[in-house]
Parts: structure tokens; sequence; C-alpha cells
């Protein structure tokens, strides 16, 4: 039952956006993720490639489109950085993944919840991180939780300006 | 069996990406024989293109941003701020919006202009040869601390060159990519710099920790350590020069991991966070400036001249040691028949006022003194108190000196009989030479010839 009222939800919900708006949003992330630092003095307590994933996985409705927007992200912000090439990709892959699943669950127009799911799939992205690091690989990378907590709060904030814009990019019937 | 994909295909697409990618983890971490897990650190070739991919697609946009971040700013402010002042106010607002574009612009202008001028003013006076280049972005996260500068393989940068500022070491090269290179900053926690304290001398491992302070690591505790304290690389580490600024000590805590040890953080020299123009050294072969290289190439021809001269002075030297040496028979008796060998072999057979010359076998005769030409009452035999006969000038008008035989001939140079030795100096000219020089003898300060 459950499933079907899912499937409707789904059916009457998913929404969709030109091929330039997915292109653009998501190199713009990749880009000022990587340029902005420069600008605010080093800091980097946001995370635009997980926020902007987590919003098309919300709008899209799709587990798999998630999954794969979250991979293609994760690993393109590693390929910045010196770090294993991975790390990032599973950390927003599953950030997408539950994204995706979560929005055939609940009401994803409604801005409070949005920011409640950034804020808890920031945290999520960051324990996976370094889980990944201290546990699968067994190296050795300092983290302070203050700092994720603090990102992730960020996250939230720039979702609640940044999805009203981009809710406004979708193509209406 | 199709019913089961497609109930769990979203699962199994979850599946199979992360199992690829933990895969791909897999290959990228390398046991060591410490039994510690470590990043290779040299990219494998498909990591290395992915790492080209995301260069070649993030460089140019911020290339662009960098070269037009005035420009993209004001838009954006003009954009969100003025968006409905500017439909009320559109003439006045355009020439305001233009000035101020205009004079940040300049202003921006300037202040790089100062920038890069002082960068080139170090670049100049810097014994090392660099090369400049702008910081045009970073890796976007906070356990990363790279950033990218728009200098590449293009400007011949290679790996694990030093990257610095006028004021202090910035880091090392990474990675080089065809038109750019990812720089690792030194409060990175997988960098390392051989650092040394200036005042206490005591060395140590710099790297950067979690929050991004550089930190001396691995350090005994020691009460000297002072907050103000200088740091300067040491230079062991074969990529920053020795002596390098790095900063000030700025604590000192506890190693949390070790009893005993210290981690002493550091203020980093330079703004690591605010970097814009850095330079990259290129070659640790030391370069001065023409002016010096002119002084230091005159400064070795005249090394040679004076080299020269004394290896001259030394042949001249051992020449005239050598026309000594064959004159020194001289200093006895040229008269002396030829058989008088056999004769002065036996000690006491030689006539007085005349030198036996001594024989092969004969052990040399000690130094006989010579007269002075202006013996003084220093000169032995001549100091005699008042009444006592000066030694008879007779026997010594006899004896030619050395120097008066010598002197002649060292002015004008040595004929081939005296080199060889075969010819001994004539008896006239050494006479001519005593009676130009008669031997002076003093006496209660007045001299007599």
């Amino acid at each position: 039952m459950s499933l079907l009222g899912a499937d409707y939800r789904r059916d009457m919900g998913v929404h969709s956006y030109p091929v330039l708006v997915y292109a653009l949003t998501t190199l713009a992330a990749l880009v000022l993720q990587a340029w902005l630092p420069r600008l605010l003095l080093g800091y980097t307590w946001f995370d635009l490639p997980l926020v902007v994933t987590v919003y098309f996985a919300l709008a899209r409705r799709n587990p798999i489109q998630g999954t794969l927007m979250g991979a293609g992200m994760g690993l393109f912000e590693d390929a910045l950085t010196h770090h294993a090439i991975g790390a990032n990709g599973i950390a927003k892959t599953v950030a997408g993944f539950l994204a995706g699943s979560m929005g055939v669950r609940i009401d994803v127009e409604n801005h409070t919840i949005r920011m409640m799911v950034t804020f808890v799939l920031s945290l999520l992205s960051s324990v996976i991180y370094f889980s990944i690091y201290h546990v699968l690989l067994g190296l050795n990378l300092e983290w302070n939780w203050v700092t994720e907590l603090m990102k992730a709060v960020v996250n939230s904030l720039i979702a609640m300006v940044l999805f009203p814009l981009l809710d406004r990019t979708q193509i209406r019937d | 069996m199709e019913s089961f994909f497609v109930r769990y295909r979203n699962l199994l697409v979850l599946l199979a990406i992360l199992l690829a990618q933990i895969i791909g983890l897999a290959m990228q971490v390398r046991h060591t024989d410490s039994g510690r897990n470590t990043l290779d650190p040299q990219d494998a070739a498909g990591v290395r293109l992915l790492r080209l991919w995301a260069d070649m697609v993030v460089t140019p946009p911020e290339r662009a941003f960098h070269a037009s971040r005035l420009g993209v700013a004001g838009l954006w402010q003009n954009y969100i701020d003025l968006r409905h002042t500017r439909e009320q106010n559109q003439d006045l607002q355009k020439t305001i919006d233009r000035l101020r574009l205009e004079q940040a612009s300049l202003l921006e202008d300037a202040k790089q202009g100062e920038r890069l001028q002082a960068l080139m003013d170090f670049q100049q006076k810097y014994i090392y040869k660099t090369q400049a280049a702008q910081a045009i972005g970073t890796s976007g996260s906070d356990s990363s601390r790279v950033f990218y500068i728009d200098k590449g393989a293009d400007y011949k940068l290679e790996r694990d060159m030093a990257v610095i500022t006028p004021d202090g070491i910035v880091g090392k090269v990474r990675d080089v990519f065809p038109h750019s290179a990812q720089v690792l900053a030194i409060n990175d926690q997988t960098s390392g710099a051989g650092v040394i304290l200036m005042t206490t001398r005591i060395r140590g491992i710099l790297r950067g920790n979690a929050a991004g302070r550089p930190q001396i690591v691995g350090i005994l505790k020691d009460e000297r350590i002072q907050p103000g304290e200088k740091v300067l690389t040491a230079g062991g580490d074969l990529i920053f020069p020795r002596g390098l600024p790095v900063g000030v000590v700025e604590k000192v805590v506890m190693d949390p991991d070790r009893d005993g040890f210290i981690d002493v953080i550091v203020a980093s020299a330079a703004h690591l966070n605010r970097l814009d123009e850095v330079l990259v050294i290129t070659s640790t072969e030391p370069r001065f400036p023409a002016e010096q290289q002119q002084d230091m190439a005159t400064s070795e021809m005249l090394k040679g001249g004076q080299a020269a001269a004394i290896a001259e002075a030394i042949k001249e030297q051992k020449k005239a040691s050598e026309v000594m040496a064959e004159r020194l028979p001289g200093l006895t008796d040229p008269n002396a028949p030829a058989q008088a060998p056999a004769a002065a072999a036996a000690p006491g057979s030689a006539r007085p006022g005349q030198s036996a010359t001594p024989a092969a076998v004969v052990p040399p005769p000690a130094p006989k003194l010579l007269h002075a030409q202006h013996p003084d009452r220093f000169t032995p035999g001549a100091g005699l108190p008042q009444g006592v006969p000066a030694p008879a000038p007779a026997t010594q008008e006899k004896k030619p000196t050395p120097k008066a035989a010598l002197k002649p001939e060292s002015k004008t140079g040595l004929k081939p009989e005296s080199k060889t030795g075969l010819k001994p100096v004539s008896k006239p000219e050494t006479k001519s030479v005593q009676k130009t020089n008669p031997p002076p003898v003093h006496t209660e300060g007045k001299t007599q010839p």
C-alpha cells in the first residue's frame, strides 16, 4: 500500500529540468567549490556538490539518478584533492541514494524538510568520509567534529537559498 | 529472476557503484613495511587521468573567474542589491556603476601592481631561479590543503619544487598539469618540511594539523622553546632551501599521542589563506645578478694574475737559489786551485784567507758569515769596545761578498756559463766590485771607509 502511495506521489511530483540546468548547475557547484575558498580566506565550511546532489535527488525522486550524480560529484571532488579517489565518491553516492529514496516518501516541496534532509545528509556524508579513511583504508586523517557540524549548518543555509532558485528552473507543463 | 532485478534495481545499482569505488580505493592504498597503510605518493595512470580531467574541467572557469573576479562580483552584487533601483534610476545608476567598477578595478590593479612589484623585487634579489605564478583555485576541501596555480608544465614546473612568497614558504608542487599545477600547502596534514628553530637550534618536521595550522611534531619536551621564536627551513628535505622563513612559534602544546613530546604550533609567515601571487623555485643553482657576476669574473681574473705573478716570483726565486748554490763556492775563494779539494779534505789544511772547496764526500762546512757591506755595532765582530781595533779589512777585501758578486748578474741576467756552473766568476769582475764597494767600518757613530 505504501509502495503504491509512493508511486502515486512520485508520478504526481517528479520534477524535470532542462539539460542545460543540470550541466550548468553541477559544473558551477564543482567550480565554485574549488574557487570560493580563495575568497573566503580558506574556510571551506560548505559542500556545494553535496547540496546540488541532494536537491536533484529529492526533486527527481529517483534513487538511481541520485546515486549516479552523487558518485560523479564525489569522484570529481576527489580528483581535485591529493587524497585517494573514491572516498568522497562513496560518501556522496550514499547521500544521493538516500536523498532519492527519501524523495518518494516525504514532501519535497517543504523548505524546512529539505533543509533538515540536507543537514542530516551532510553529517552522514562527513561520517562516511572519515570512516572510509580510518576504517576501510586504515589511514590517519584528523578531523574536527565542530567543523563538520558547521559545514552541515552552512549547507542547510545554502540549501535554503539555492533550492527555491533552482525550483524556478523546473519545466512546468 | 527478472522481477528480482527490477524490484531491487536501486539497491543493486548502489551496491555496484559502491563496490567499484571501493575496489578503486583499494588499488590506491599501499601497505608499508612498518605495518601502516599509506596512499601511493605517485598516482597511477588511471588516477592521474581522472585528476587531469578534473583539472581540465575546473581550471578554465577558475582562470576566467580569477581574471574577471571584480566583474563577476560586481555583477552579482548589482543583480542582488540593485535590481529594482536600477529600473528607477537607470541612467544615473549606470554611470555610478561604471565609475565604481572602474575605481575598484583601478584600485585592485594598483594593489596588484604593488604586490607584483614587491614580488619582482624579491625575485630579482633572490639567489635561486624562480617562476612567479598566481593562485587560481583550491581543492575545495578543508581536509586537503592544496591549491592550484596558473603555471604548469608549459613553464617547466616540476613535482616537488618549493613554492614560496617573499614572506615565507608556502608549500611544494605536488602535481603538474599542462597549464596548471597543484601545490600542497605546508598546513596540510600530509605535508612535511624540515625546519629549525632559530634560537634553540632544535630541528623538527613541520606539517599541518586538523585545524589547518602548521605545527612542528616529534619534539621532545624542551623548556627553552618560547612563543615568538622564529622558525626557518633546515634545508634537509631537499625541497626547501635552507634558511627560508617559515613563521614564528605561537604556542607549545603537549603531544596528545606521545608522552614527553610536544607539538609546536607555528604562526605561518606566509598568508596561506590569502595567497595571490607565489614564487616557484625552479632551480636551486645559485643565481647572481649581472653586477655581481662581473665582480666575480674580475676577482677571478685578478686571482689568476696574482697566481701567475706568484708563480713567476717563485720561479725567479728558484732560479736565484740555483745560481746562489752555484756561486757559493765563490764565497771561499774563486781563485783556489783545482787540486785544492784533496788538501781541503784535511781540516786545517786550508791556507789562511782561503776556503777550501768542499769535497763531495765531506759533509758541507758550517755556513761562513758574510761580511756586511755596512756593518754596525750589532754586526758580529764589529761591535767592539772603543780602543779595540776592528778586524783587519785587508783579509776581507780579498774575499768577494756574495751580494757583490751576485748583484750585477741578478740585474742583468745570468750568463749560460754561470747557469751550468762550467765557468766560475772571473777574477777581474770580482775585484772591480770590491773596489767599488769597500766595506765601511763603524766607530762611535762615525763611518770610516
